[in-house]
């Protein structure tokens, strides 16, 4: 699940990237943009979950 | 010495470099260039009698007698005339740049106060030093590679006369772009970097980078294993922070979006709200996510403890620091107070104050209102999230642009410490990733909002001719840019760093026991109590609190 979502998070940004270089339109750029932020944003979510799951007072310290 | 004929004789000097100016005849320009040696060679200044009898006035001291001449028998010259003038430029900027550096090495004890005073008093030794030892852990790491990486192709600061051997940029040729990676001159400062100019910009350069692996020691505090500190923090200062600075600061890739791909003036960020703070809050979000929140912290059903910090004085004491170091943060990143529109320097310092108080107003009114009382450790961090989000923009915003930018930071520093603590569930003792990574995300972003057209250092930035320009005065395109760097920030930097970090807790593990923890770190990790003489008691809530001396 880590593997997943990091690879969320960088994929957000190759989405980004995507956007820079395939298009010289400003609205696709910010799109492709504010697409990306937003899937890196939930892979982190999803990181960060993997890791509640595993947290002390969740294991019952 | 009469005063009116040295007045008189520079008038003729001057006369003869505006003469010059114009064009004229080899012959006539012959006779120019003489009229102007004699000139020159005519100019006294004060008699060693007089400077004996001492300048109580000043009106002595710091005459012609004190420019530097190449063939004092031959007297005068205007080349001597012109590199006196070079050299004070040079001067000027050196001593403004390294005072401005001493400042910014002194937001290092800020910090220290700052996050020592919101972690128990068991644990006030361990960290207090790790804000002592990562200034020199990460100065080694800088000055073995991290400085070469960020700023080793960045030759071409004129302010500090030119930075010539930093000339070598890796680059990476895709879609008909050239993408700089990294710098490959400076390593160890040997070979070319003995250099006068880049040692000025090592020692700048190099607090910025402590900065940042300072941000990290807050958000792990009260669990972190001292020796995967160490670790963590050499990384930082050796690979993820030059990196992503030399991509802002070094000639990168980020920089060259207005050149290469007509993004306003590229990724622009002035003194760091995203190369510093942003680059320094992920990390720490990282660390804390990995180290995981500290025994009390949350109970089995997921609801959040306050665990209070040992100390308020610290904390507003290490902000009050922090805010006065941040005169060297920002208005000190024009690297220069003389020539390029350095003379901005006031205004980026009036921005920064703004903020930062506005900064406090906010976080203070935000917590009254929902909790009833003006929140002192909140206020502070209210302040120090003014400040962290005006670093990017503070050199291209108006007073009023500033205001706004600090304000908003206020507030939304406390919506981020709320969401991470409540939400994502993520410990952070002082609230470093809001503070650093939320809000240097956001400075980031204001650059591109508020940047108002009418700073000009020198004419162009990153290589774009014009001023930089946000999308609330008519560029969309510079907007743009920051949100690539935003996304390049959560995207690799964060990565980079979680990755970097698992592999330390995989090797070395990052956290001390449950045993450690509950204890205080201050014995089993650095053998020594912060507060010796006092009695520290543990509750049942895992909280400490001094009750003798």
């Amino acid at each position: 699940m880590k593997i997943v979502a990091l690879g969320m998070i960088v994929g957000g940004w190759m989405v980004t990237m995507g956007g820079l270089v395939g298009s010289e339109a400003i609205v696709v750029r910010l799109a492709a943009a504010v697409a990306g932020l937003g899937t890196s944003l939930a892979g982190i979510a999803t990181l960060n979950s993997t890791h509640i799951t595993q947290a002390i007072w969740n294991r019952g310290h | 010495m009469p005063t009116h004929r040295k007045s008189l004789a520079i008038a003729f000097a001057v006369l003869g470099l505006v003469a010059l100016a114009t064009p004229m005849r080899a012959e006539d320009e012959a006779a120019g260039t003489a009229t102007i040696a004699a000139s020159l060679k005519a100019i006294s200044g004060p008699s060693t009698d007089d400077l004996t009898k001492g300048d109580p006035g000043g009106t002595l001291t710091g005459t012609v007698n004190d420019i530097v001449m190449a063939d004092p028998k031959a007297g005068l010259t205007l080349a001597d005339l012109a590199n006196q003038i070079g050299q004070n430029r040079v001067a000027v900027n050196f001593v403004w740049t390294l005072v401005a550096g001493f400042l910014v090495m002194f937001m290092q004890a800020g910090f220290a106060l700052v996050e020592t005073g919101l972690c128990r008093a068991k644990n006030a030794n361990h960290t207090m030093m790790m804000n002592f030892m990562v200034y020199g852990f990460g100065l080694f790491a800088y000055w073995v590679m991290g400085f070469a990486i960020q700023q080793g192709g960045s030759a071409g600061i004129s302010n500090l006369g030119g930075m010539n051997p930093l000339n070598n940029e890796w680059k990476l040729s895709l879609f008909g772009k050239d993408w700089g990676l990294f710098g490959t001159k400076g390593f160890f400062l040997s070979g070319e970097s003995y250099d006068v100019g880049v040692m000025v910009l090592f020692l700048f350069q190099m607090v910025f980078m402590d900065t940042a692996t300072t941000i990290v020691t807050g958000a792990a505090a009260e669990r972190w294993k001292f020796v995967a500190f160490a670790i963590s923090t050499f990384f930082l200062g050796a690979i993820t922070y030059p990196l992503f600075g030399n991509w802002a600061w070094g000639g990168g890739w980020l920089s060259q979006l207005g050149v290469n791909f007509k993004l306003g003036h590229g990724y622009c960020d002035f003194a760091g709200s995203g190369v510093v703070h942003a680059v320094g809050g992920l990390t720490a979000l990282a660390v804390a996510m990995i180290v995981g929140p500290r025994i009390g912290k949350y109970n089995r059903d997921g609801s959040p403890n306050a665990i209070p910090g040992h100390d308020i004085t610290m904390v507003l004491l290490g902000c009050f620091i922090l805010a006065f170091g941040w005169f060297g943060f920002n208005p000190g990143s024009t690297l220069g107070a003389s020539g390029n529109g350095s003379l901005r320097i006031g205004s980026i310092a009036v921005n920064t104050m703004l903020a930062g108080c506005t900064g406090s107003f906010g976080a203070l009114l935000y917590m009254w209102i929902r909790f009833g009382k003006p929140d002192a450790s909140m206020s502070g961090n209210g302040l120090l999230a003014g400040l962290v989000a005006i670093t990017a923009p503070s050199g291209f915003v108006n007073t009023v642009g500033a205001v706004i930018i600090g304000f908003s930071a206020g507030v939304l520093v406390c919506l981020s410490v709320e969401f991470f603590e409540r939400v994502l569930k993520i410990d952070d003792p002082v609230g470093a990733t809001s503070v650093h990574g939320t809000c240097g995300l956001w400075g980031v972003l204001c650059v591109g909002l508020f940047a108002d057209g009418r700073s000009n250092y020198g004419g162009s930035w990153n290589g774009v001719d014009g001023a930089v320009t946000g999308l609330f005065y008519g560029d969309p395109g510079q907007f743009v840019a920051q949100l690539i760097g935003v996304c390049t920030l959560v995207g690799v930097i964060f990565t980079l760093s979680y990755v970097f970090n698992a592999i330390v807790e995989y090797f070395v593990g990052q956290r001390v026991s449950a045993e450690v923890e509950l204890e205080g770190l201050d014995l089993p990790e650095m053998g020594a109590l912060g507060y010796p003489e006092f009695q520290l008691v543990t509750s049942s809530g895992g909280r400490s609190v001094n009750v003798g001396g």
